[in-house]
């Protein structure tokens, strides 16, 4: 407004200096023509500079809004006739000449109208949030394309040691050219991809991570030497946590030998126990205290994770030992059973066991139900595991013949394993093959270790500046003692699940913050806004899409409404206004004036 | 009395001359003493001592004595110089050198007008002007050596005289500020015939057993120079003069090294080795395995291509042959060169025929050899061993496998054998046989030889008439019966029609499979001949049939020898049922204590580098993992500096400076997880969520519906 006010007075002192001139003239005769034109001339240029604008009544359908969502192409703005709004005023930054008012607050906006019953949503839409709002009105999207870029990606936030990162998710690449994805961690490119223009990628990339606790990988997208994007990966790797081993064996083999070994060598606490006599036992008990194995009770029980035993030996025991590691399997206890016989032991101990003769000499290649495979062995499987209903094979030759299987029990797991020449393995140097079957194994069989509380947060990518839902877990129902870095936040309890709790956190800065639950600290990273925009993108995409699908309210088509717009001139009119007096007087002084 | 006047003048002149003279040859011998200490310098590198220059201006000086001996200059020819110098004497100067009764009357008058004219004006001009250009020549001289001093000396006379061979893998190095210059000289052993080379860097790349040299010129005085090695062999350099220090060292082995004075270390230089290689030998000819059938010439081209890194000195055949059989093998060893010079050449290529009967080999006999080769440092370098065997005729005619023991197709050798009998006896009785005769005789052995074919074709599943020919064996079956003699299984085949049987199919391996098939080739380019009437042709590839099929014998000539062993038939009742109460149960205890804890600690150093590229401090806690880290790159970078030196110099720079610099940390996380290298998986146990009752139940429930 100062700005106009300094133009209007250097313009209306210019004007009296011009007429001043004028009066001050010798040649009078065209003196009010010239005086006139140089005060229209002057107006005219002073409106160049200062806009002017007028109301005019404008109609239409009552109770339409048109919001522009961040993704809404140009050329759809432009084909939008009507007014327009948007959500975030810097999202279109050339809107001035679109003309796209801003709505600070729509929930507001929609309470101080409320004639709006019907909404078309450009671009990628709205949140969740936001959508909630939109329950009672018409909505109808009109959806952008699919953004380039990561469009949706998960992996483990957390991930125990030696365990791999796993990075999988979708990339769409809407450009004309490949795109090559990789993920860079620690100074180094691990993994990489490339996308093919205008084609969706499945993405998978696997690395174990060498670090021990926080780091933050990246995604990077590149389109040659140009860096379309870098998304983070943040992740935790914990320390080793401690296993208790039971192996409860018939008679001392090659395979308990190598595996006490190596399970020893871990640092894994071990106790061995093989027959060497009637009721006589030779046990060992590798990093840890002495205990009485020789009578298989529940607190014994109790304490181990895994039991791995031999069929013969299962067979073997009394009856209460047997019936105390069933008991304790249905607690949670993992149990192992080797077998050996071709023929089932007893009726009571049947695992489906056949055989087949083979007698071709085939190198034995096995592989695992998620696709990991192993290095050849030469050696002949000849005993293989029926399929049953409620069994899920674990590990089964090139043929699909089943070698390792495992079924429910309880809480816990049973795993079956005919294949008894793991250590042959470690005889061919191949110490990676031998450690990941047995880690596989254990991993399906161990004791869940139960967390006294675990806790997810919402949105996927919680970010900067917004609102971040955190859910909790808990093993007790007391109230929770949360906070993040030392921010207190307030828990609520689920209504009707009372060991579910939640509470609401905006971040402030990004980056990793601790995050404390009645005294335990765990990590979580909080986002920039920039990061996993394709992603965001995507899901707002989506649950707009939803919503509308889902929304079933019809609103009545309303009658047209007045009302009052703001329309500004064209400053083209007062250019040609000053053009106009502006070569009159010129002429006038040029060719008229008398001399 | 006026007459002395002269004379003496003339006599202090020549005094003045002579001086003068001297003055001039002194500063010119500086001058050029100056100078010809540069060229030299230029084209021999030493170090400067001041004694060089006093040599120098010595020898000049006496070279300008001996070739312009100015002091010999006598009255007489100054006296003519003074003569052509100055008309004024007009030609009369000699008059005062005359004892004055020799001078004549007019003579007598001519001096003493001339005397008049004595002493005269400028007279040594020309001296004085000439020692005046000599001083400029000296000046001019002196602000030229001093020039290149400072501008030329160690970076261009060196690198016109040694051109700098680690030009292209110069990398920026921080050199600290006090070293004012340095040169390093790097000597390459003899081996490499390599020139004398220096660089003005302190990264040094050089051959195995080099003796490199530091030079360096500090700005101020320091009490001690040191060089420090790996990080832990510290050796003092010499001082060579004010502020000139020295170093020399034979490089054995690669690593890492910095220099320090005062308690200031400087940034860490490489030392990168590079070994000599042995010879690389490749044989391109003949195969590791030549056997030389009957009708081949034993003769065998050798074609070697030699590869060494600096030159190879020698190479030679090492061949062996090894005659007889059984317990009756001799071994001879020949040692056979090439005839060439090799004259340190780096890449040779070498041919040779072996000509095995020039060897003294018969048939039968076998020849290993292999080639040997070593390189100007001594190194020797072997091929694997080939073999050469030439196939001994008599060998496999005889009937010593077949006649005792085990013998799976006996009859068929049999029938090979007798074709080539045949074969032969035909070749002999073919002038006395009429063409249509020995034609005749010939395609009947066509058709036995494509008899034996089939019948091994059935082994590999071909059925019998798939071959050209048809049906022809079952018309022809009865004809070459004296083959056939003692074959049951022909005889059976009479009252049966077999086809294709799969169990045949598969009874033989797939390598087994690969020769029978070899061997119906051969038959098939046999019985082409025989039946084209080109017996003679036939008979090697009759040979080589019988060849293989003597070699299928022997494979499957495998087996083990039964045994009689009887064991007596265990009580199972009494099984199990010793006292055992006086046995103790034995336990063992163990506990596995980690020695090395490096791992686990640098795999926390990871993460705590991750937590400063978020901008957190080092608290000192995290210093000690620095030091640790420190330590096993220190460690690493002694035995590969190219690897693992730089990472050693941003841990260095990441641990002490204030300035977050991601790029060093990069560095450094990449080596440490180099360092760590690929780590086996171990077994985790899975987490839940907390459990309530819930899911117990759930799952509890879950095993009574599977039941």
């Amino acid at each position: 407004m100062e700005f106009n006010l300094i133009i209007i007075l250097v313009c209306s002192s210019f004007a009296g200096f011009l007429i001043f001139k004028e009066f001050k003239r010798n040649d009078k005769s065209k003196l009010i023509w010239r005086l006139v034109a140089s005060v229209l001339m002057v107006a005219c240029f002073a409106l160049i500079i200062i806009p002017i604008s007028y109301l005019v009544k404008k109609q239409e359908p009552a109770g339409v809004l048109n919001l522009l969502t961040a993704g809404t192409a140009l050329d759809t703005i432009a084909t939008i006739k009507e007014t327009k709004y948007d959500l975030d005023s810097t999202l279109f930054p050339i809107r001035k000449n679109q003309k796209i008012n801003h709505l600070a607050d729509l929930a507001y906006y929609l309470k101080e109208h409320p004639t709006v019953k019907r909404i078309n949503i450009y671009g990628y839409g709205l949140g969740e949030n936001e959508l909630k709002t939109l329950k009672d009105k018409q909505v109808s999207f009109h959806p952008s394309n699919v953004p380039s870029g990561v469009i949706s990606a998960s992996w483990q936030k957390k991930l125990k040691a030696t365990e791999s990162l796993k990075v999988e998710g979708v990339y769409y690449n809407g450009t004309k050219a490949t795109v090559k994805l990789k993920l860079y961690g620690m100074g180094t490119s691990l993994d990489s991809v490339s996308v093919k223009p205008h084609a969706e990628f499945n993405f998978s990339f696997v690395n174990q991570p060498k670090q021990v606790g926080k780091a933050v990988f990246n995604l990077i997208a590149l389109e040659g030497n140009d860096t379309l994007s870098v998304e983070p990966v943040p992740f935790e790797v914990e320390l080793k946590q401690p296993i208790h081993i039971l192996i409860l064996a018939s008679f001392p083999d090659f395979e308990y030998k190598f595996l006490k070994k190596w399970l020893y060598e871990n640092q894994y606490a071990v106790a061995l126990r093989s027959q060497i006599s009637k009721n006589k036992y030779s046990t060992d008990f590798l990093n840890m205290k002495a205990v009485n194995v020789n009578q298989l009770n529940q607190s014994l029980l109790k304490k181990m994770d895994l039991v791995i035993i031999d069929e013969d030996e299962l067979a073997a025991i009394p009856a209460a030992d047997r019936a105390s590691i069933y008991n304790a399997v249905d607690n949670g206890m993992g149990l192992i059973v080797r077998v050996t016989n071709p023929k089932p032991e007893s009726s009571t101990s049947n695992f489906h066991q056949y055989e087949v003769p083979s007698a071709i000499e085939k190198p034995l290649s096995l592989r695992s139900s998620d696709q990991l495979k192993f290095s050849n062995l030469s050696f002949k499987q000849t005993i293989f595991l029926k399929p049953g209903v409620n069994n899920q094979a674990l590990i089964t030759d090139e043929t699909g013949k089943i070698v390792v299987n495992s079924r429910l029990s309880g809480m816990g797991k049973i795993l079956t394993s005919t294949f008894s020449s793991t250590y042959q393995w470690q005889l061919a140097g191949k110490q990676y093959d031998y450690s990941s079957f047995w880690s596989l194994l254990f991993a399906k069989s161990l004791r869940k270790k139960i967390e006294s509380q675990s806790f997810t947060l919402v949105p996927q990518f919680p970010s900067v500046d917004e609102k971040t839902r955190l859910m909790l877990n808990l093993a007790n129902g007391k109230i929770p003692n949360i906070s993040i870095d030392s921010v207190k936040i307030n828990p609520r309890q689920n209504m009707e699940i009372p060991s579910e709790w939640d509470g609401l956190y905006w971040s402030k800065n990004f980056g990793w913050k601790r995050l404390s639950i009645n005294q335990k600290t765990e990590n979580v990273y909080f986002y920039k806004k920039s990061d996993w925009k394709s992603a965001k993108s995507f899901v707002k995409l989506q649950h707009t899409a939803n919503f509308v699908a889902n929304n079933s309210f019809k609103a009545t088509d309303g009658v047209e409404i007045e009302y009052l717009a703001k329309e500004s001139m064209s400053k083209w009119w007062f250019f040609i206004g000053f053009l106009l007096t502006i070569s009159f007087l010129w002429y006038e002084q040029r060719f008229l004036a008398k001399n | 009395m006026l007459k002395t006047e002269g004379k003496n003048w003339i006599a202090g002149f020549r005094n003045k001359w002579i001086a003068l003279y001297f003055a001039q040859i002194f500063v010119l011998s500086i001058a050029l003493a100056f100078i010809s200490i540069t060229i030299i310098a230029v084209f021999v590198f030493f170090s400067f001592q001041i004694w060089h220059l006093i040599l120098a201006f010595i020898l000049v000086f006496a070279l300008f004595m001996v070739f312009k001996p100015t002091w010999k200059i006598g009255k007489t020819d100054v006296a003519k110089y003074l003569n052509s110098k100055f008309i004024q004497l007009e030609e009369s100067a000699e008059l005062f050198l005359k004892p004055k009764a020799e001078l004549s009357l007019l003579e007598q008058f001519q001096a003493e007008k001339i005397e008049e004219r004595f002493p005269i004006e400028k007279s040594l001009n020309e001296a004085w002007k000439k020692l005046l250009f000599c001083l400029a020549f000296l000046v001019i001289t002196l602000i030229g050596v001093y020039l290149m001093e400072k501008y030329y000396w160690y970076e261009q006379i060196s690198e016109v005289r040694f051109p700098l061979s680690n030009e292209k893998n110069s990398t920026k190095e921080v050199i600290l500020p006090e070293i004012e210059n340095f040169q390093l000289l790097i000597t390459p052993p003899d081996y490499t015939s390599k020139t004398v080379r220096s660089q003005h860097q302190f990264t040094i790349k050089a051959e195995a057993g080099a003796q490199v040299s530091w030079n360096i010129e500090m700005n101020i005085r320091v009490k001690k120079l040191r060089i420090i090695f790996n990080d832990k062999e510290i050796v003092a350099m010499v001082n060579a003069g004010g502020l000139n220090w020295k170093y020399s060292k034979a490089i054995v082995q690669s690593g890492f090294y910095q220099i320090e004075f005062d308690g200031k270390k400087s940034d860490l230089y490489q030392i990168e080795m590079i070994p000599d290689l042995p010879v690389s030998i490749k044989i391109i000819q003949p195969k590791p395995h030549t056997t030389i059938d009957i009708g081949q010439l034993p003769k065998v081209n050798l074609t070697v291509s030699l590869h060494d890194d600096y030159g190879i000195a020698d190479t030679y055949i090492s061949a062996t042959m090894a005659s007889g059989k059984g317990e009756g093998v001799s071994f001879t060893e020949k040692k056979l060169s090439f005839n060439e010079g090799f004259k340190n050449k780096k890449d040779v290529n070498l041919s040779k025929l072996l000509d095995l009967k020039l060897l003294g080999m018969k048939p039968g006999d076998e020849l290993y050899f292999f080639v040997n080769a070593m390189d100007n440092h001594g190194q020797s370098s072997r091929s694997d061993v080939y073999l050469v065997s030439i196939v001994d005729t008599a060998e496999l005619m005889s009937m010593a496998g077949i006649a005792n023991g085990v013998d799976l197709v006996p009859e068929y050798f049999r029938s090979q054998r007798q074709i080539i009998i045949d074969t032969e006896k035909l070749l002999k009785e073919q002038s006395t046989l009429s063409v249509d005769e020995f034609k005749n005789r010939s395609n009947n052995l066509g058709m036995d030889q494509k008899l034996l074919r089939l019948r091994y074709g059935k082994f590999l599943g071909e059925e019998s008439e798939t071959e050209i020919g048809g049906d022809h064996d079952h018309e022809e079956g009865g004809k070459p019966a004296e083959q056939k003699f003692g074959d049951v299984q022909a005889l059976m085949d009479e009252y049966a029609h077999k086809h294709d049987i799969a169990e045949d199919a598969t009874f033989f391996e797939p390598e087994m499979k690969m020769q029978l098939k070899a061997v119906l080739n051969e038959m098939w380019s046999s019985e082409l001949r025989l039946r084209t009437y080109k017996t003679q042709e036939a008979l090697p590839f009759e040979y080589k049939a019988l060849r293989l099929l003597k070699d299928l014998q022997q494979k499957s000539r495998a087996y083990v020898a039964k045994t009689t062993i009887k064991t007596t038939r265990l009580k199972q009742e009494k099984r199990l049922s010793g006292e055992l109460d006086k046995i103790t149960e034995p336990s063992q205890k163990a506990t596995f204590e980690q020695l090395d804890k490096s791992t686990d600690d640098l795999k926390i150093l990871l993460a705590i580098l991750e937590r400063r590229k978020d901008g957190y401090a080092f608290n000192y806690g995290d210093r000690e993992f620095l030091k640790i880290g420190e330590g096993q790159l220190i460690l690493a970078a002694a035995s590969q500096p190219t690897s693992y030196l730089s990472a050693l110099k941003s841990l260095r720079k990441v641990g002490t400076a204030n300035k977050l610099v991601i790029k060093d940390i990069d560095v450094v996380q990449k080596a440490i997880q180099k360092l760590l290298g690929i780590e086996s998986s171990q077994p985790q146990a899975e987490r839940v969520n907390p459990a309530t009752g819930l899911y117990r139940s759930y799952f509890n429930h879950l095993k009574k519906m599977g039941k």
